[in-house]
């Protein structure tokens, strides 16, 4: 087990390094010189090359590409993420300033999404058939393909316009101010639609199977029935679920933080992006891949503990 | 082999006598058809898409004005004869914007739906027929590209592809004097087919390895061959449906995913730049001017929605029907 999770977080490990020297390959190679960029943008800015070629040194832009990587990776091991050369700041304070709250409504968002999506799933297993249970799975059908970034202006829309019970939400005051309503909503809807899909034919499946016949033939409750036997197999694909929305999140995140203000982590990751700043470029890549292999691989260990039939490596 | 032949011969005497077949010979495909259109969700999915690409083949001669034309006197007005969606801020009719919007998502989703699904065929067979270490790192990759967030890898190979590309064409300019390079509306597409493409693959390479390592060793290849069965009955009646039913579904999603893509980027503002027309870019144009003139955001809104609401249901609705054994509940 411990040199099965050795060799899992080694190739995590070799994964994140490739994706890092992919990203700043890219950067290097293609996206070319920020420092350029950066005075490509004001254009009445007079800048002699011979300023262009100190600030450039001064970032060690003008190395070759290898002792450029290799002086990131140096650095980063010792936690240094760089200077943000359009914010002339350390990263990592920007990512310090930026990070929890996204982590925050990130977490909000999966805990709203699992404490409606798995009763709403149930509820639909239960009226398998029935009309409740196909207006469950059309809505969710139905959320899952509309986009984030359409159901956050639509809801502004409806709440704003139409119903007129709130101010435009713009900003962030914190996580349980009223501003945050409307963008969590928008952000609860981007997992929810997996949580209530994966629950529902979980029950379905489960309740088929022999050992639940069994327990009921032997006269066991409903009550017990469905909490002895039928908990355990569809916590499982729910934690598949919880597992995937990381990576949902983070795309959503993107979204919603751009249409309603929020100064999070999807806002500095595409202001670092049009700007070309490679450090901030470099740190969101990172910390995005970290998110989604850290969730993974907790997905993956928690397996084996819910279901004894899941051994390592399956 | 002369043996089933001699089977096959004996089994037929035999049901000749019994009157015609009371059933006409129905094939997988149209089996699959009647499953389809039978499917009302399903159907209506097919009905938008087809109306979505009929939009995007045709929409220059249905659109009623240029979706470049502005007229500044015009501008903001809400739905009416004249412009049956409105104009937007610069006076241009919304409605022709919505056609032309089609042309662009369709043209990308198409494109890099077929690109992708060359890279995935390409690399899903070779870890599938070689196995092995080589499949193994190919799997790895394959994990990697998707542990990254979509939308974050689209907008870095944007970015990364973005600023070379541009400065490439103003050399090859100065170099030419050739007003092709001047042009730079279908650059923007480019790097969009290129960005999507490049995400897309993974989805279609498993599906394609795991295809590769079953289809050909699946029972009911056994049992038709053991009747006899010619190699091309079998790739025909055996492989061909089983191994393709899958992909056509993956397929149907993927697109709806490509245009999603699309719209995410451009909503991002470095999909399709103006004045070239997106989905994407029409919505979040519309983010400051909602409040007094609503329509802007609606009609671009709803539009996204009901193309991937109806994907979805197309995709699904094929799945039923293509792959009976795995039908969702």
């Amino acid at each position: 087990m411990l040199l099965y999770l050795l060799t899992r977080i080694l190739r995590s490990a070799l994964g994140i390094l490739l994706i890092l020297f992919v990203s700043y390959g890219m950067m290097f190679y293609g996206a070319g010189d920020p420092i350029k960029k950066m005075y490509l943008d004001k254009d009445d800015l007079a800048v002699d090359e011979v300023t262009l070629t100190a600030l450039r040194e001064k970032y060690g832009l003008d190395d070759p590409f290898l002792v450029q990587f290799t002086t990131y990776l140096g650095n980063l091991a010792q936690g240094n993420m760089g200077i943000s050369i359009r914010e002339q700041r350390p990263v990592a304070d920007m990512v310090r300033a930026t990070l929890p709250i996204s982590v925050q409504m990130g977490l909000a968002a999966t805990a709203l999404a699992t404490l409606i999506g798995i009763p709403l799933g149930i509820l639909a297993a239960r009226k398998h058939n029935s009309p409740l249970d196909y207006a469950i799975v059309a809505g969710v059908t139905a959320f899952n393909a509309v986009p984030v970034f359409v159901i956050g202006p639509l809801l502004i829309l409806f709440f704003v316009s139409v119903l007129g019970i709130m101010k435009v939400p713009w900003g962030w005051d914190g996580l349980f101010s009223p501003k945050t309503i409307l963008p969590l909503a928008a952000l609860t809807m981007v997992p929810l639609p997996i949580v209530v899909r994966q629950t529902r034919s979980a029950i379905l499946e489960v309740r088929g199977e022999d050992y639940i016949r069994t327990a009921r033939a032997k006269g066991l409750s409903e009550r017990d029935v469905a909490f002895r036997h039928m908990l355990r197999p569809v916590l499982l694909p729910v934690i598949t679920s919880v597992g995937l929305v990381a990576i949902t999140l983070i795309n959503g995140a993107i979204f919603v933080e751009l249409i309603f203000g929020i100064p999070g982590f999807g806002g500095l990751t595409l202001e670092g992006l049009l700007n070309v700043d490679y450090p901030v470029i470099m740190a969101t890549v990172l910390i995005g891949a970290l998110i989604v292999m850290v969730t993974n691989l907790a997905v993956e260990l928690a397996y084996p503990l819910l279901d004894a039939r899941v051994t390592k490596g399956h | 082999m002369a043996q089933a032949q001699m089977h096959a011969a004996h089994t037929t005497s035999l049901t000749i006598p019994a009157g015609p077949v009371p059933r006409a010979d129905r094939s997988l495909w149209k089996d699959a058809w009647r499953q389809l259109v039978a499917n009302r969700l399903a159907l209506g999915g097919l009905i938008v898409i087809l109306i979505f690409l009929f939009a995007a083949i045709f929409g220059p001669l249905i659109a009623p004005y240029d979706f470049l034309e502005q007229n500044i006197k015009d501008a903001l007005q809400p739905p009416s004869a004249a412009h049956w969606l409105g104009t937007d801020a610069n006076g241009r009719d919304i409605f022709s914007r919505i056609l032309y919007g089609a042309r662009s998502a369709a043209l990308v989703a198409i494109t890099t739906t077929a690109i992708s699904l060359l890279i995935g065929l390409f690399i899903g067979m070779a870890a599938g027929l070689f196995g092995g270490r080589t499949e193994s790192w190919l799997m790895w990759m394959t994990d990697i590209t998707m542990s990254i967030p979509v939308i974050l890898l689209a907008m870095l190979i944007n970015t990364a592809l973005k600023y070379r590309a541009t400065d490439y064409f103003d050399l090859m300019y100065t170099k030419t004097r050739n007003p092709f390079f001047l042009n730079t509306w279908w650059l923007d597409f480019l790097l969009v087919f290129v960005a999507i493409a490049l995400i897309s693959w993974p989805g279609y390479a498993r599906l394609i390895r795991g295809q590769v390592k079953t289809t050909g060793k699946a029972l009911y290849v056994e049992a038709a061959r053991s009747i006899g069965a010619s190699d091309r009955r079998i790739m025909t009646h055996h492989l061909a449906p089983n191994s393709l039913g899958p992909v056509i579904v993956a397929v149907t999603h993927g697109m709806g995913g490509a245009v999603l893509l699309e719209s995410s980027l451009s909503f991002l503002g470095i999909g399709i730049q103006p004045p070239n027309a997106s989905w994407g870019s029409m919505l979040s144009d519309s983010l400051s001017l909602w409040r007094s003139f609503p329509h802007l955001m609606i009609v671009p809104a709803v539009t996204i929605a009901i193309i991937q609401i109806a994907f979805i249901f197309l995709g699904d609705g094929m799945n039923d029907a293509l792959n009976p054994r795995q039908r969702r509940r």
